[in-house]
């Protein structure tokens, strides 16, 4: 789980599983990203991105995460500032998928009302998003297509590929 | 009328041309005798329209809403005989319904389902949607709002129905497609993967189970994938009727109203293009239509409302001028919530957000039925009341934005007669190809991508949920073959553990027969889907059919010659069957430009979804081989009826009869199958279908782990077939292979009629410890001997390889 606080009472929280769980979903997303071309990807983990917009204190926003949004079973449970470690010289790669504004995004409102329910201050908003984690060489351009083609589409989803290096 | 707050759009004094193009840039989808119509009315009002105007006539009057293929007259020419349809739907469906008068269908074509009675207490109300340009753009988003709207259908049939259960038909392009696609199109195996992902979120998270469906592969599918999605829900029999009554208010539910989904009504009603407006496109939440469903059914049984209809196509347009279109309304449009403050009059008007419904709540109900709303969570407001002055009246901040009369609206809709053709198929006798080996040829079929396991969908939905599927959509000793349909005790919803009368679903689809003749597809369908529902254990003399036509663009008289075709094929199944049609659907304009810039339109393709009650859910039966040592019986005549026939396919050869169903002869033997299955003398019971006698005995086989002995030459069949390919493969209708213990064999024969109606039945082999799949031909030698566990491979691997 990785906690980063945002301006304006904006604060994003990444709730992943842990490293010894097998990431079915990012299997799949990998054999989509290599049936694209990009086949020297050796690994995808899929993490969630929840952006919270509200005035939550930080300690707050931590609370919704430990008792709402995260399994301290199987998921991570850890404030870290993102500073993934270089890996034997490949290159890493965060494509995070996001509904466009305009696009309904139900589990965001259904996490608002579930903040509120907890008996903290209603959040304004709540958009989540889907962030992939790929290892493995591959170009911004190239990554840019295959996502567009595999996870996601942009009719309704934004999609940000960026290179993952500290 | 008073100023609109909307632009006034100035039609009057218009020529054709430019009302086309104004009807293009607001993506209205009139066309030139429907603007004259509106010009006339409007003329005669000495105003100009509203824009709010324009779009509720264009919703009311869309292909989506008024069905004007099935309901304007046609000049039809079928060889050298023309003659005039006035109403295709009235003198087909209807008509054979009327025909056929069953007492147990409470309510047909009227509502939003069809509702057939199930006991002395209940109903069961069934409707199958279509849902196929929104999902061809965005497959989860449009697969899950397709869930939710046939889901509402249900809950808004009558005063309300609980769902318990939903079914999934899709057609898509082959999963492996290699070939070019045009911009923007996605890939069928990307189309695949998000409709069925849209279809298990939203009923997974409802808490319905998904337990029938079937999937059906065609290249010519891979740019106008096809979802059908069905539900069917339980009410009591005393909330099958509902009405309005002047002074009602009406009363919005659910979700908030915001800029999503416009024009989703009128976008349906034309041919998919890039330029196809995005706001079409939604994502569905589930959790809000569980909170609608929860506090509506709770409400019915107060009786706080007197009627209900769901916000689907049109948003509050059609909902409220359907529930007040024989009496009038009154719309407050500022008493809406919104999602978003700066929506425009029309928008929230026009808008087809997701979730919402629309009760018709007497003034003393009121807050009875807020405060059990406001306990789910679930919003209400108030949006104006009925009146009796037969208009819809429709203001925002005092100002007029739709000033109507429901006689025009519902009633103005000029009908264009179309032209159609059908020139009848070639007779032509089997041609090219090449010949195969028999085992070669059954591998191939059973690991054919419309045949193989579709365990790899399946698995992703809750089928047990509500904890009544008594037969279960994967069975046999591993829980993976291929059963006919679901069985449903809806004991959850009735909450009566002593009546075990259950329900069963079936469907039937298959264009490549429609592709030689979609008359003979149609009573096929309507066969399959009777087959399938008499194999578990349903009675067939109760059930009750669905239609869903999809088609390509009914302006092309040939594509209308053989929509007709199918829709008079519909007609003489349903009096042949005796089986009413007691609601469908039809999407047509499903083509789209290919790569190349030609219209690619899909096969003309029918779905009959078939709903009939299994009298005791305990004597149910599933498709797998029980023992050793059992007799198979074959229920009817096999023909040399290789048309369209998956083992034509394989062999690359084209022509010969696609299979023709003789109803009366069928019924028959379905009805004299059922009474044995009724007194416990069937172990298994399977139909024949794609690739025939074949298939569907390896399937028995491998799904139960023994084996067969079958010999061709006691099939009962047309005698001038001298071929065992044919008799393996052939896919004449009607036909079950049925599976019974050597000491019911009298008994069971006892069922089956004498007389020139009646189904023959013959004992056709037997079943074997060894897990082998063995064929003696007509000339008495061994054809065929194969391992069952092979054949099950190869039925298995295909779609995960496929998929990736």
């Amino acid at each position: 789980m990785t906690v980063r606080v945002q301006p304006s009472n904006t604060h994003l929280v990444e709730i992943r599983l842990r490293p010894e769980h097998a990431d079915a979903e990012g299997a799949a997303a990998l054999t989509l990203l290599r049936a694209q071309g990009l086949t020297s990807l050796i690994e995808t983990r899929v993490s969630r991105l929840y952006e919270i917009k509200g005035s939550l204190s930080a300690n707050q926003v931590l609370q919704a995460t430990k008792d709402l949004l995260c399994d301290a079973v199987t998921q991570e449970h850890r404030v870290v500032t993102p500073s993934p470690a270089p890996m034997n010289g490949a290159n890493f790669w965060r494509v995070e998928v996001w509904l466009k504004p305009t696009v309904t995004d139900p589990v965001g409102e259904t996490v608002r009302d579930a903040i509120a329910d907890m008996g903290l201050p209603k959040p304004e908003s709540v958009r989540c998003a889907l962030v992939y984690r790929l290892v493995g060489r591959a170009n911004k351009a190239a990554l840019e297509k295959a996502v567009s083609k595999t996870l996601a589409n942009p009719l309704i989803h934004r999609a940000v590929v960026s290179e993952a290096h500290p | 009328m008073s100023t609109a707050v909307d632009e006034t759009l100035t039609i009057l004094g218009k020529s054709p041309k430019d009302l086309r193009a104004l009807g293009e840039a607001r993506h209205l989808s009139l066309n030139d005798a429907e603007w004259a119509a509106i010009q006339a009315h409007f003329k005669g009002l000495k105003r100009e329209p509203s824009l709010a105007e324009l779009e509720t006539i264009a919703q009311t009057w869309s292909e989506h809403c008024k069905h004007k293929t099935f309901t304007s007259p046609i000049k039809y020419t079928e060889g050298k005989k023309t003659r005039t349809i006035k109403n295709l739907f009235q003198e087909t469906i209807v008509a054979a319904t009327a025909a056929v008068k069953k007492p147990w269908c409470l309510s047909v074509f009227e509502d939003n389902a069809g509702v057939v009675a199930f006991g002395k207490k209940w109903a069961l109300a069934f409707k199958a949607e279509t849902h196929n340009h929104p999902s061809a753009l965005e497959p989860y988003g449009g697969a899950e709002t397709g869930v939710g709207g046939v889901v509402r259908d249900v809950l808004g049939c009558g005063l309300g129905a609980k769902p318990v259960l939903n079914t999934d038909v899709f057609c898509f392009g082959t999963p492996d497609y290699k070939g070019a696609l045009p911009e923007g199109s996605h890939h069928p195996s990307r189309t695949l993967r998000g409709v069925v992902a849209g279809v298990r979120d939203y009923g997974n998270r409802m808490g319905i189970p998904t337990a029938g469906g079937g999937i059906w592969f065609d290249d010519d599918y891979r740019l106008n994938p096809l979802v059908f999605v069905g539900t069917v829900g339980i009410l009591p029999q005393w909330a099958v009727g509902k009405k309005v009554s002047p002074g009602d208010l009406i009363v919005a539910v659910g979700g908030r109203t915001g800029r999503d989904g416009l024009h989703g009504a009128t976008f349906s009603s034309s041919n998919l293009g890039a330029d196809a407006p995005a706001s079409a496109v939604q994502i569905g939440h589930a959790i809000n239509e569980k909170r609608v469903l929860d506090a509506l059914l709770r409400a019915r049984e107060r009786k706080l409302y007197s009627s209900v209809t769901d916000c689907g196509a049109g948003g509050f347009s059609s909902a409220i001028g359907e529930l007040g279109a024989d009496c009038g309304a009154r719309v407050r449009l500022e008493d809406a919530k919104l999602k978003a403050s700066d929506l425009e009059s029309w928008e929230i008007w026009l808008s087809e957000s997701q979730e919402r419904m629309v009760l018709a709540v007497p003034p003393k109900s009121l807050k009875a039925l807020e405060a059990v709303f406001a306990a789910e969570g679930c919003e209400t407001s108030v949006l104006g009341e009925f009146t009796k002055n037969g208009r819809l009246l429709v203001t925002h901040h005092d100002n007029a934005v739709v000033d109507l009369d429901m006689k025009f609206l519902h009633k103005g809709l000029p009908r264009v007669e179309r032209t159609a053709t059908w020139t009848g198929p070639a007779t032509s006798k089997p041609a090219g190809g090449t010949e195969k080996k028999l085992s070669a040829a059954l591998r191939e079929a059973i690991g054919n991508v419309n045949v193989c396991s579709r365990e790899w969908v399946i698995r992703q939905y809750d089928h047990e949920v509500q904890g009544g599927t008594v037969i279960k959509p994967l069975q046999g000793v591993r829980h993976d073959g291929p059963g006919d349909a679901c069985v449903i005790w809806p004991h959850a919803a009735t909450g009566d553990m002593d009546d075990f009368t259950g329900f069963t679903v079936a469907h039937g689809l298959n264009p490549d027969y429609g592709r030689i003749d979609p008359y003979w597809m149609a009573l096929a369908c309507v066969d399959e889907a009777l087959r399938n529902l008499t194999c578990v254990g349903a009675d067939p003399s109760r059930a009750a059919l669905l239609d869903n036509f999809c088609w390509a663009s009914p302006e092309d008289p040939k594509q209308l010659g053989a929509l007709i075709r199918a829709a008079e094929g519909c007609r003489d199944a349903a009096k042949g069957f005796s089986a009413p049609f007691i609601s469908g659907k039809d999407s047509l304009y499903n083509q789209s430009k290919d790569e190349k810039g030609k219209e690619l339109p899909i096969p003309g393709t029918l779905l009959i979804s078939a709903i009939a009650p299994v009298p005791d859910v305990r004597k149910a039966v599933t498709m797998d081989f029980k023992g050793p040592g059992n007799a198979l019986y074959l229920i009817g005549r096999t023909n040399d009826e290789l048309g369209g026939s998956l083992y034509h396919k394989i062999l690359g050869r084209s022509g010969g009869e696609p299979p023709k169903v003789q109803p009366a002869t069928a019924l028959d033997g379905f009805k004299s199958l059922h009474a044995a299955i009724n007194r416990g003398m069937v172990l298994s019971a399977h139909d024949l279908s794609d690739g025939g006698l074949a298939v569907a005995a390896a399937e028995m086989g491998f799904t139960g782990e023994f084996g067969c002995l079958l010999d061709l030459d006691e099939m009962p069949r047309d005698p001038r077939i001298f071929s065992n390919e044919t008799l393996l493969f052939s896919e004449s209708p009607s036909r079950i292979l049925v599976e019974v213990a050597p000491e019911n064999e009298s008994a069971f024969l006892r069922h089956f009629g004498k007389g020139a109606k009646a189904a023959p039945v013959r004992r056709v082999g037997q079943t074997t410890a060894n897990p082998i799949l063995k064929v003696v031909g007509l000339d008495g030698s061994s054809i065929m001997e194969e391992p069952l566990r092979e054949l099950k491979d190869a039925w298995q691997k295909t779609l995960p390889a496929a998929l990736g």
